[in-house]
C-alpha cells in the first residue's frame, strides 16, 4: 500500500522563515512520491499549530508525518501526542531539527535551505520504513523485597506501606446491570535481616550527631511499627539465597535460619540468658562485653527474641546442656529447629545492607590488638553508652580514668583511597561525649584533613574546639607506640617530628562495605565499584538506582554516609518504586526497545555480555539470545554488535537509518 | 565562502551530543552545512555498517559524536564504538579511504562550543582532503 | 521427450568447484541418466562454438563457477545466459567474488606490476614485457584475453538465477539444487540455496560458548593449539561462523570447524546483513577487550585492534567484490592504463 506522507515545516516565525527558504522546500517535497501534503506553518507548536497539524492528519487520511521545526528535544512528545490524538501511531512520525541544527548555525541562507531540504528528504525517506510502535504493559507485583534492617532499610520499609489503595470495580453484566466492589490492597514488604534483630549500626549509638539524640530511643517507634505493621514481613536472622527475574516480578529465596527459639512462644522475658554455662566476646560491644549462646545482641533488641548461637551452644554441639531449655516456663526452646528456604515474589528490590568499620588491625602502625588501650571508634561509643560494659564510664582496661586520649581521624583513609566522610563528625561527637563526662582530660585530635560539610557540622566542630579539645593537623603518618607506662603517638607536620604522651587512643578506621555485598551483587549480577561498594547507575542523576532496573542500593552499602543521608535514600527509594510499581496497575515498558528475531539468530552469544542492564539471556532450549523488554532502554548497541542481523532497535531499524544515510550523504 | 559541497554524515547520540548540537544552536554559534545530522540513541547503535554506506552513497567525511568516555547514558555504549570505529578505520585504509574521512570525538550536553569546534574542525579537514577517491571499476 | 540440456564453465577460479560436481560421486550417474551435458570444457571435449551455435534458452541450467577477471570469461558469461534458461553462480568465487576477488586490493597495474615486474623474485624479465592483447609476431596477430582492473562476482556482469555458495559447495547442495531444478520446483529468482541462519545455530562448539564472551587477545589460528572441544572466538581466534551461511555440511557441523578450524565465511552472509565486514567489526570489536572496557586507554586500545593484522583481508576472504566498498580506491586511478589493450 502507498503510504500518505504529510511533511509539515514549521517557520518558527521569524526564526526558521526568516534563515530557510520553506517555500521551496515545500514545493519540492510536495511531488516526492509519496507525499500526499506538504504545508508550511508559521507556529505548529502552537494550539493554533497542533489544531492544523490534527486537521491535516485526519482531512488527509495521512499514514505517516515528518515534522521539520525545532529540537525534537522540546516539542516532539506534544507532536507525538497530537498525532495519537488525530488516530496515528506516534512512532508512525518522524521530526527533524532545521532550527537549533540548521537555522541558528547556518547563516548563509542558501546553504541552510540545503541543509535543511536534505534533512527533510532524508526524513522522508525514512518513512516508508517506519513502523507503529504499540505500548506494552506488563501486570506487576507491587509487593517489595528490602534486604537490610537498618536505617535506610527500615524508612524504605514503612515508606512503601504507609497507605494501601481501595480498589472499586465496576462491572456490567450481560442483562447490562452493574455490580460494583470495592477492594483495599496493600502493598507488601519482606525486610530481610541477616541479624537477630533490626535497627541495623545506628542502634548501638547512645548519642548520634548531629542533634547529640539517643539513636535507640530515636529509633525505636519505627522499629515498633515495622514490626506490627501487617503488611510488612519482618525476616530477621534471615539471607536472601536466591534471585531470578526482572523488575516488576522477581522471585527471591530467602533462608530463614534455624533460630532455636520460637518466634510465636518467646515472650522475651530472657529468663534463658543467665542458665546458659557459655561466655562469649560479644562483637556488639566490640568485643568489650560477654554474651551468652542464647543471647540478643543488646538489651532491648527488637524483635525481642533470642538466638541460640549454634557454634558455641553445647546442646546444639553434641554436649548434654538444656539449661535455656529448662529456664523457659514457655516452651520456646526448640533444639530441632532447621534452616526454612521460603520463597516470596516482588516487583522490586531494595539493597539496604550497609556496612561497617574497617578492623584497625589492618593498619598495624597504630598498635591495635597490641596495645590494651587502643580502642576503635565503635568500642569507645560502647563504653559512653549506659547500656555498655562500662555502664557509661569512660574507663581504662585497668579500670582507672584516663586523663589524656588521643584521637587519629583519617585512619587507614590512604589505604583504601577515600574518605569515609563521617568519621570526624563521630569523632568530634564522641570528644564532646568524653569531655562533658571527664571535663579535665585532656583531648588530642590528630587528622589530615576535615570533612564538615553539613549545615550543623561546623557547629559541632566549633563546640568541641570551645571545649578545649587540641586538633592537630599531621600528614596521616601517625605511628602508636608504647612506653610501658603511657602509648605514645608520634606525628609528622609539615616541618617536623613530633610526640604526645596518652593514656588512650582512639581510631577512626574507614568504612568499608559489608561482607554481604559481594554475594548480593552476584546473584543480582550488578556491579560493585573499586571500593567494593555497590555502584550506582549515575552518581549524580540515579545516586541510588543499580544498574538494574527495579533495583535500589541505599544507605551505606552504595558508600559511606551519615544516618540523614541513608534515610533520604531509603525514602527516596521508595518514592521511585511507588510511583512506578502502582498498586492495581499496570507497568508501561519503555517502547524503544531492541528485539530479537528467532528465526535469524543464530546463538551466537556476541551480545549478552554487551547489554549494561543485563537485558539479554540466552534461551538453552532453542538456542538463541532473548531480549526482556522490561530490562531493555534501547541503546542499541546489541543491534550493532549482531552479526546475523537477527536484533532490531526499534525507531532506529537499519532499513530507517539507511534511508536517511541515503539521502544526507548525497 | 566554502561551497561546503562535501557531505559530511554526523551520527549524534540522543543525550550528550544532540543536545550539544542543539546548544550550538542555542548560541548561534556557525556550523558548516555540510555537517547533516542523523539521530540515534547511543554511540553504541552505530555500525560500521552505516559508516560504510555514508561513503558508497556519496559522504566525503563521516562524524560520530558520543557522549564522554564514562558517561554515557547507557553506561558503556560508547566504549564499544571507540573499538569497532578504530578496527573499522584500519579497515577503511585496505581500502584506499584515508582514516581522517572518519572522526569519533565526545560532546556532551552542555559543549556547544566543543559541538561547534569539532563540526568546523571536521570540515576543514574533509575540505582539505577532497571530495573520497573515486570507486572506479574498470574493465 | 529430449533430456534436459546443462551446461558447466568455469571462470576465475581454482578449480575446486569443477572437482565439487566430480565430487556427487555415484549421483553424478544419476545426473547423467537425467540430462544432456552440453557443455564442460574442464571434464569434456566442447568448443565455444558448440555454444555458440546452439539457439537461445536451448540450455536449461548453466552452473557457472568463478568470478569474472577476463574478457573471455565475461564473454562466456554473457553467452551462456543467452542461451540458458537459468543461470546458476556455483561457489563462492562466481557468488561472491571469492579469493579471486581479493585482487580488487590492487589493480591491473599493481597486479602486473609484482607478476612481472622489477620487483617480481620468480620472474626473469628483465625488458619488463608484459602481456598484451594483441600481439604481432611474424606469424600474424596474437591476442590474449584482456586482464579487468576489477574482479567481479558472476551477477555483476550477468543476470542470476540462483547462488549455490561455498568453497566449494557441498555435493549435498548441489544435488538438491539439481533435483529441485529438474523436478520444476524452482525456488524465489535470486535465491541463495544454503539455510540462512549462520553457522553458530548448526555449530558443535556452539554450547561450549560462555554466555558473556570477553576475549582478551586476539590469536591466529596458527599460533595456538585449538582445544577442539570449544568455541574459536571465545578462544580469541576468529571465526567468521556468526556472519556466515550454515550449510557447508550436511552433517550440520560446519566443515572446517568439525577439522578444528574457524569458519572463513565461504558461505557468504546472511540475509539481514548488508556488508559482511562491516558487521564482522562490530561483532568482533564489541567483544574484543569487554571486560575492563572503561579502564582501557587509547594506546591499549590500539594494542587490542592491531591485534587483527589484516581485517579486510580476513573479513571478505571470499566477497571482496561484492562488499559495499567493492575494493580498494587507488590513489592515482588516471594514470594511463598501458595494459588495457
Amino acid at each position: 500500500m502507498q503510504e500518505r506522507i504529510g511533511v509539515f515545516v514549521c517557520k518558527c516565525g521569524p526564526n526558521i522563515g526568516d534563515k530557510i527558504d520553506v517555500d521551496t522546500i515545500v514545493n519540492e517535497v510536495k511531488n516526492i512520491d509519496g507525499v500526499v501534503t506538504a504545508k508550511s506553518h508559521n507556529l505548529l507548536c502552537s494550539n493554533d499549530g497542533l489544531e492544523f497539524l490534527k486537521e491535516e492528519i485526519i482531512k488527509g487520511n495521512l499514514s505517516r508525518v515528518v515534522v521539520a521545526a525545532c529540537t525534537p528535544k522540546m516539542y516532539e512528545q506534544k507532536f507525538m501526542n497530537t498525532c495519537e490524538e488525530a488516530g496515528l501511531n506516534p512512532f508512525l512520525f518522524h521530526m527533524t531539527n532545521i532550527r537549533e541544527q540548521v537555522a541558528w548555525v547556518t547563516p548563509d541562507k542558501i546553504l541552510a535551505t540545503e541543509k535543511a531540504r536534505k534533512l527533510c528528504l532524508a526524513a522522508i525517506n525514512r518513512m516508508s520504513f517506519q513502523e507503529p510502535i504499540e505500548k506494552k504493559e506488563i501486570d506487576v507485583q507491587p509487593d517489595v523485597l528490602v534486604v537490610g534492617g537498618g536505617v535506610a532499610g527500615l524508612e524504605a520499609t514503612l515508606t512503601l506501606t504507609a497507605k494501601g489503595r481501595k480498589i472499586i470495580l465496576v462491572e456490567k453484566d450481560d442483562s447490562g446491570k452493574t455490580e460494583t466492589t470495592e477492594s483495599a490492597q496493600f502493598r507488601r514488604v519482606y525486610l530481610v535481616e541477616k541479624s537477630p534483630c533490626i535497627g541495623g549500626v545506628s542502634a548501638r549509638f547512645e548519642e548520634v550527631y548531629q542533634t547529640m539524640e539517643c539513636a535507640p530511643c530515636m529509633l525505636s517507634p519505627e522499629l515498633q511499627e515495622v514490626l506490627q505493621k501487617e503488611n510488612v514481613e519482618t525476616l530477621t536472622y534471615s539471607e536472601v539465597e536466591e534471585i531470578v527475574g526482572s523488575f516488576g516480578n522477581f522471585t527471591v529465596k530467602i533462608r530463614r535460619k534455624a533460630r532455636y527459639v520460637s518466634e510465636e512462644a518467646c515472650i522475651g522475658c530472657n529468663a534463658c540468658f543467665e542458665p546458659c554455662p557459655i561466655e562469649i566476646p560479644n562483637q556488639y560491644d566490640g568485643g568489650l562485653s560477654k554474651r551468652k549462646a542464647i543471647y540478643l545482641p543488646y538489651a532491648g533488641a527488637l524483635p525481642n527474641v533470642p538466638v541460640i548461637d549454634r557454634l558455641n551452644c553445647l546442646h546444639l554441639n553434641g554436649k548434654e546442656c538444656n539449661a535455656c531449655e529448662q529456664a523457659c516456663a514457655f516452651g520456646a526452646i526448640n533444639f530441632e529447629d532447621e534452616d526454612r528456604l521460603i520463597e516470596k515474589n516482588v516487583g522490586a528490590i531494595i539493597l539496604a545492607v550497609g556496612s561497617k568499620l574497617s578492623d584497625p588491625t589492618q593498619f598495624p602502625q597504630f598498635g591495635y590488638g597490641k596495645y590494651d588501650n587502643v580502642l576503635s571508634a565503635i568500642q569507645l561509643e560502647r563504653l559512653n553508652a549506659s547500656n555498655g560494659p562500662t555502664g557509661g564510664k569512660i574507663l581504662l582496661r585497668n579500670g582507672q580514668e584516663p586523663k589524656s586520649i588521643a584521637f587519629i581521624y583519617c585512619v587507614g583513609r590512604k589505604e583504601k583511597g577515600y574518605c569515609s566522610g563521617i568519621c570526624c563528625m563521630y569523632m568530634s561527637a564522641l570528644a564532646h561525649h568524653v569531655k562533658e563526662k571527664l571535663p579535665d582530660v585532656k583531648i588530642y585530635s590528630f587528622y589530615t584533613d576535615l570533612c564538615l560539610p553539613k549545615k550543623e557540622h561546623q557547629k559541632i566542630f566549633e563546640k568541641v574546639l570551645a571545649k578545649g579539645v587540641e586538633f592537630i593537623r599531621s600528614d596521616g603518618s601517625e605511628y602508636v607506640d608504647y612506653d610501658g607506662k603511657k602509648l605514645i603517638v608520634k606525628y609528622k607536620t609539615e616541618s617536623s617530628v613530633k610526640s604526645v604522651l596518652a593514656d588512650m587512643v582512639i581510631l577512626a578506621p574507614p568504612v568499608e562495605p559489608a561482607k554481604d555485598i559481594e554475594k548480593l551483587a552476584k546473584l543480582l549480577d550488578i556491579p560493585l565499584d573499586e571500593h567494593g561498594f555497590f555502584s550506582e547507575e549515575h552518581i549524580l542523576m540515579k545516586p541510588f538506582g543499580a544498574p538494574l532496573e527495579g533495583v535500589f542500593v541505599v544507605g551505606t552499602c552504595q558508600g559511606p554516609k551519615d544516618i540523614g543521608d541513608s534515610v533520604a535514600q531509603g525514602s527516596a527509594s521508595a518514592g521511585k518504586i511507588l510511583s512506578r510499581l502502582m498498586l492495581g496497575e499496570k507497568l508501561e515498558l519503555e517502547p524503544i526497545v531492541a528485539e530479537i528475531d528467532e528465526e535469524i539468530c543464530c546463538g551466537c552469544n556476541t551480545c549478552i555480555g554487551l547489554c549494561p542492564f543485563s537485558a539479554i539471556h540466552r534461551d538453552v532450549e532453542k538456542k538463541v539470545s532473548v531480549i526482556d523488554d522490561t530490562l531493555c532502554r534501547g541503546c542499541g548497541t546489541c543491534v550493532a554488535a549482531c552479526p546475523t542481523g537477527a536484533t532490531k532497535a526499534k525507531n532506529f531499524t537499519m532499513e530507517q537509518i539507511s534511508a536517511e544515510i541515503m539521502e544526507v550523504a548525497k | 565562502m566554502k561551497d561546503e559541497k562535501l557531505a559530511i554524515v554526523t551520527f549524534l547520540c540522543n543525550w550528550c551530543s544532540y543536545e550539544g548540537a542543539d546548544k550550538a544552536g542555542n548560541a548561534r554559534l556557525n556550523c558548516p552545512s555540510n555537517i547533516r545530522i542523523i539521530r540515534v540513541m547511543c554511540s553504541g547503535r552505530i555500525e560500521p555498517q552505516f559508516v560504510i554506506q555514508a561513503f558508497i552513497d556519496g559522504a566525503s567525511g563521516v562524524l560520530i559524536l558520543g557522549c564522554h568516555p564514562g558517561d554515557c547514558h547507557y553506561k558503556k555504549g560508547n566504549y564499544k564504538a571507540i573499538r569497532r570505529i578504530s578496527l573499522l578505520k584500519k579497515m577503511l585504509r585496505q581500502f584506499g579511504i584515508e582514516q581522517d574521512r572518519v572522526r569519533l570525538d565526545w560532546v556532551s550536553a552542555s559543549e556547544g562550543e566543543r559541538f561547534a569546534k569539532v563540526a568546523n574542525e571536521m570540515a576543514e579537514t574533509i575540505e582539505q582532503l577532497g571530495p573520497l577517491p573515486e570507486l572506479k571499476i574498470l574493465n | 521427450m529430449p533430456k534436459p540440456k546443462v551446461a558447466f564453465y568455469w571462470c576465475a577460479s581454482c578449480g575446486g568447484c569443477e572437482e565439487a560436481i566430480v565430487d556427487l560421486n555415484e549421483d553424478i550417474l544419476k545426473v547423467v541418466e537425467l540430462v544432456d551435458i552440453v557443455f564442460w570444457p574442464c571434464a569434456m571435449d566442447f568448443k565455444y562454438d558448440d555454444v555458440r551455435k546452439m539457439k537461445d534458452n536451448e540450455i536449461t541450467v548453466a552452473f557457472i563457477n568463478g568470478a569474472i577477471r577476463t574478457d573471455e570469461q565475461e564473454e562466456m558469461a554473457n553467452l551462456l545466459r543467452k542461451k540458458a534458461q537459468i543461470v546458476v553462480a556455483f561457489g563462492s568465487c562466481s557468488h561472491l567474488g571469492g579469493i579471486p576477488g581479493l585482487a580488487n586490493f590492487w589493480d591491473r597495474e599493481t597486479i602486473f606490476e609484482s607478476s612481472y615486474g622489477k620487483g617480481c623474485p620468480s620472474v626473469d624479465n628483465p625488458d619488463g614485457i608484459v602481456p598484451q592483447t594483441v600481439s604481432k609476431v611474424p606469424e600474424g596477430e596474437l591476442t590474449l584475453p584482456a586482464f579487468h582492473n576489477t574482479v567481479k562476482s558472476l551477477d555483476q556482469v550477468i543476470d542470476v538465477d540462483y547462488y549455490i555458495p561455498g568453497c566449494a559447495p557441498p555435493p549435498y547442495l548441489t544435488m538438491k539444487a539439481i533435483v529441485a531444478i529438474l523436478s520444476g520446483e524452482l525456488p524465489e529468482k535470486g535465491a541463495i540455496l544454503a539455510p540462512e541462519k549462520t553457522l553458530c545455530d548448526e555449530c558443535s562448539l556452539n554450547d561450549s560458548k560462555p554466555e558473556k564472551i570477553s576475549i582478551k587477545e586476539i590469536k591466529r589460528i596458527s599460533e595456538v593449539i585449538s582445544d577442539p572441544e570449544k568455541c574459536f572466538l571465545a578462544e580469541g581466534v576468529i571465526c567468521m561462523g556468526p556472519v556466515t551461511r550454515s550449510g557447508c555440511s550436511e552433517e550440520g557441523d560446519g566443515k572446517c570447524i568439525s577439522a578444528n578450524m574457524p569458519c572463513r565465511g565461504c558461505f557468504g552472509p546472511p540475509p539481514e546483513v548488508k556488508d559482511v565486514g562491516g558487521k564482522m567489526i562490530s561483532a568482533l570489536a564489541s567483544i574484543v577487550g569487554l571486560e575492563g572496557e572503561e579502564n582501557m586507554s587509547e594506546e591499549d586500545v590500539e594494542k587490542l585492534i592491531n591485534q587483527i593484522v589484516d581485517p579486510a583481508g580476513y573479513f571478505y576472504r571470499f566477497s571482496l567484490p561484492t562488499s559495499l566498498l567493492r575494493r580498494k580506491r587507488m590513489s592515482n586511478p588516471a594514470k594511463e592504463d598501458r595494459y588495457n589493450g
